[in-house]
């Protein structure tokens, strides 16, 4: 197994960066943008049209714009109806989230460099790469600092980002065979981060709201579709007519319905399928459930295609060499089926991510309800401050899409998808 | 062989699993009519037992429901849910609210996910008879308007045949508009939104020349319109009201201990404003001459059979006041509504609320 690696993972022989030829600026305009007459009217016409844009976006953002809506509500927005004196529990989630995802981190790194010095993989990206992963979130956050104008959760954001760079050089310094289990530490920080904000008397997400409902459906959906959207690929590749019918049955029906649907047949539903006497679950679970059996349907076929990707001599080298089929489809198939379907899989995760916001038609208060919610308030209804709100959350979902876009990337490359 | 056995194993384990699934559906689909039964009946004792009520509303209402900066609710529809806490819990604060959307409103009655439903919503005959719900006593009354640009010269419904409507998708205004215009025999064109804040882009830019929708909405924006458009003075109400739109608590049907619990409740708050008994004065007045006022108040050994506390009425208006506090403060002369009284008085001042008397 290891030489296989070895072969596809070896630089091909003969190939060489193309040469890097130093243009001067001004032989760069003349050659790209004024090279003809034509050409420099549409570089003038557009590079006009591109400043008006800019200008209009620019004094909206930072003259026209009233974002004392966003300021007062920064808290709504957020957390939504979360109690004050459970905030502590949020602080702390992040706290251990950032502790021991920076140790995750920070030992993959150590990792990825011994292997790339041994020669068994490639050395990605160029040296700004963490500067351009973690850019997006440092200007959310110095965004939503500046809105909330708090010295406390400045210093407490603040001394999250130092926990989070000292688990990464933590990390570093961590011998290389305990290096793989901080990836199940990191899941571990997670759930421990989750427990912490409800365990004890905390906070149920039956009254979570904002960007924080809307985080808990996209993390909650995304690791429970996923591995049961395997199981249903898997299951529709089966022989057997009975599982692979039933599989088929499901994927098509949840395909060929909106997810809105999905949704206010989960809300309808869902309570009555309960033995009689248990409590029906609350409108965020129900709207989970959901989210997962919707996504999940996808996410199988997308791993449907990877599966039809790996190679039939695959399955025959693997029965060769004696692998169970477990261990056939564990270890041989589904990494390489996996590997193949990373791009659309963030893209169905992405969509799921901005998805969350129709949970509003079953009452739920996710962070475009609050947008629009808070434009009804007493001070600020009529005020025409919708752009104010929908720019600020699009900011959100922005940050949020183009990380996972970037982590998606960064994942490719070190797999070497696309290449063979 | 082996390769056979995971085809077989993993595979009959979704099976498995998905037949479960199945199952407990169909079961649950026999369950859903005894549910449903199990719901009818006693919702009072209920909500007594698990000492908090359950109130559908709308959070994103000007004025009727919304949600403070600090995560409060407030408003003239939350203050009813607190009345109701408040009688029937002695405490206003034991209500979860529970914002319902207008899809999703009567089901949400229906399953028992709410008690009662307090949310803008028009009684209408269909609603009452085909959704299984009852409608209370009316709390507001409503109706729908039309507002255009002061500087028009649309001054009556009649001078604005051909022109072009702005109005919410979906709801009973779109349909009163195109009754009223075809009742006049007038041309109109509708132009449909799904928020009032995107409606008011398309108004401010002039796409088009009216704005129809309930009066009290209405009146919301006009008064909060915002200075660098003109500020109130620049739109005007037409005095013509084309829709009825009597708003109030509503009940599942069948259910008369609870529907007469919300209705005396929301009765007190209006005989209460007809007594004179305000929030600020309400400890006094138990010790009123007025043999009336005493027994409103609890104090005179009454006992109405209404399955409520004596104190019922001091516990609401101490919580919430009487019905002309509610009103004033969330969308009448204290609130940026500015609602006039209009229909909304007592029947003393010429408005609509009469309270059948408490005897």
């Amino acid at each position: 197994m290891t030489s296989i690696r070895v072969d596809t993972l070896e630089p091909l022989p003969g190939r060489e960066e193309p040469p890097r030829r130093h243009v001067p600026p001004g032989r760069w305009l003349r050659e790209n943008l004024f090279s003809t007459w034509y050409n420099s009217v549409l570089t003038v016409l557009f590079a006009a049209l591109l400043g008006l844009l800019l200008y209009r976006v620019g004094r909206f953002v930072f003259v026209d714009g009233r974002w004392e809506i966003i300021e007062r509500n920064l808290r709504l927005l957020l957390v939504f109806r979360f109690p004050d004196d459970a905030l502590w529990r949020l602080w702390t989630a992040m706290y251990v989230l950032a502790g021991t995802f920076g140790l995750a981190a920070g030992a993959a790194a150590t990792v990825r460099r011994a292997e790339v010095a041994a020669g068994r993989a490639r050395p990605i990206g160029g040296r700004f790469l963490p500067l351009r992963r973690v850019a997006p979130v440092v200007v959310l956050a110095a965004v939503l600092l500046w809105l909330a104008g708090s010295v406390g959760a400045t210093l407490l954001v603040a001394g999250a980002a130092a926990v989070a760079v000292l688990g990464r050089l933590a990390g570093t310094l961590l011998p290389r065979r305990y290096a793989k289990w901080t990836a199940v530490l990191a899941l571990v920080g997670l759930a421990a981060a989750f427990g912490i904000v409800i365990g004890l008397g905390g906070v149920s997400p039956r009254t979570w709201g904002g960007l924080l409902l809307t985080i808990y459906l996209a993390i909650g959906g995304i690791a429970i579709s996923f591995p049961l959207g395997v199981l249903l690929a898997l299951g529709r590749r089966s022989s057997l007519p009975a599982v692979r019918v039933v599989c088929v049955t499901y994927i098509e029906i949840i395909r060929g319905v909106p997810l809105i649907t999905v949704l206010f047949v989960g809300y309808l539903i869902i309570g009555f399928t309960l033995p009689p006497g248990t409590p029906t679950p609350s409108v965020v679970t129900r709207a989970m459930i959901g989210i997962i059996l919707f996504t999940a349907a996808y996410v199988a076929e997308i791993v449907r295609g990877g599966l039809q990707s790996v190679p039939r001599g695959q399955y025959e080298a693997a029965q060769a060499l004696g692998l169970s089929p477990v261990k056939t489809t564990w270890l041989i198939v589904l990494p390489q089926a996996l590997r193949a379907v990373i791009p659309a899989m963030v893209g169905q995760f992405i969509s799921l991510f901005k998805d969350t916001s129709l949970v509003f038609i079953i009452g739920l208060t996710e962070l475009l309800g609050v947008a629009d919610l808070i434009t009804k308030q007493r001070e600020f209804t009529a005020q025409g401050l919708i752009f104010e709100t929908l720019l600020f959350v699009s900011l959100l979902y922005w940050v949020g899409s183009y990380s996972m876009s970037r982590e998606s990337q960064r994942l490719e490359r070190r797999l070497g998808v696309g290449e063979r | 062989m082996r390769l056979l056995h995971l085809k077989v194993t993993l595979p009959l384990s979704i099976l498995g699993l998905l037949l479960a699934g199945c199952i407990g559906g169909s079961e649950g689909n026999e369950g859903q009519g005894g549910q449903a039964g199990g719901q009818q009946g006693n919702t009072l004792q209920r909500v007594q037992d698990r000492g908090t009520l359950n109130c559908g509303i709308n959070d994103a209402v000007p004025g009727f429901g919304v949600v403070t900066p600090q995560g409060e609710y407030e408003g003239f529809d939350i203050d009813y849910c607190r009345a109701v806490a408040a009688a029937v819990l002695g405490d206003p604060n034991a209500v979860e609210f529970k914002p319902v959307t207008t899809e999703q409103r009567f089901t949400a009655l229906q399953s028992g996910e709410i008690d009662v439903l307090i949310r803008n919503t028009t009684w209408t005959a269909e609603r009452d008879g085909a959704e299984g719900a009852t409608f209370l006593h009316t709390t507001f009354y409503d109706g729908q308007g039309m507002m255009v640009p002061a500087d028009s010269d649309y001054r009556r419904l009649e001078d604005m045949d051909g022109t072009t409507i702005c109005v919410l998708s979906g709801t009973t205004t779109e349909l009163n508009l195109a009754t009223a215009f075809r009742a006049r025999n007038l041309e109109h064109e509708p132009l449909s939104f799904e928020d009032n804040e995107t409606l008011q882009q398309a108004f401010q830019q002039g796409r088009c020349d009216g704005w129809t929708s309930d009066k009290s909405q209405l009146a919301g924006v006009r008064s909060s319109w915002p200075d660098n458009q003109g500020g109130p003075d620049a739109l005007r109400i037409l005095d013509e009201e084309f829709s009825k739109e009597p708003l109030g608590p509503v009940v599942r049907d069948g259910d008369s201990p609870w529907a007469q619990a919300i209705d005396w409740t929301v009765i007190a708050t209006i005989q209460a404003e007809e007594f004179g008994i305000t929030s600020e004065n309400v400890e006094q007045m138990k010790g009123d001459q007025n043999e009336e006022i005493r027994r409103l108040l609890g104090e005179e050994n009454f006992d109405s059979g209404l399955g409520l506390p004596d104190d019922f009425a001091v516990q609401v208006i101490q919580a919430v006041g009487n019905y002309g506090e509610i009103y004033d403060r969330n969308v009448g002369a204290d609130s940026p509504l500015g609602l006039e009284r209009g229909l909304n008085d007592l029947y003393t001042n010429g408005g609509l609320h009469y309270a059948p008397p408490y005897r």
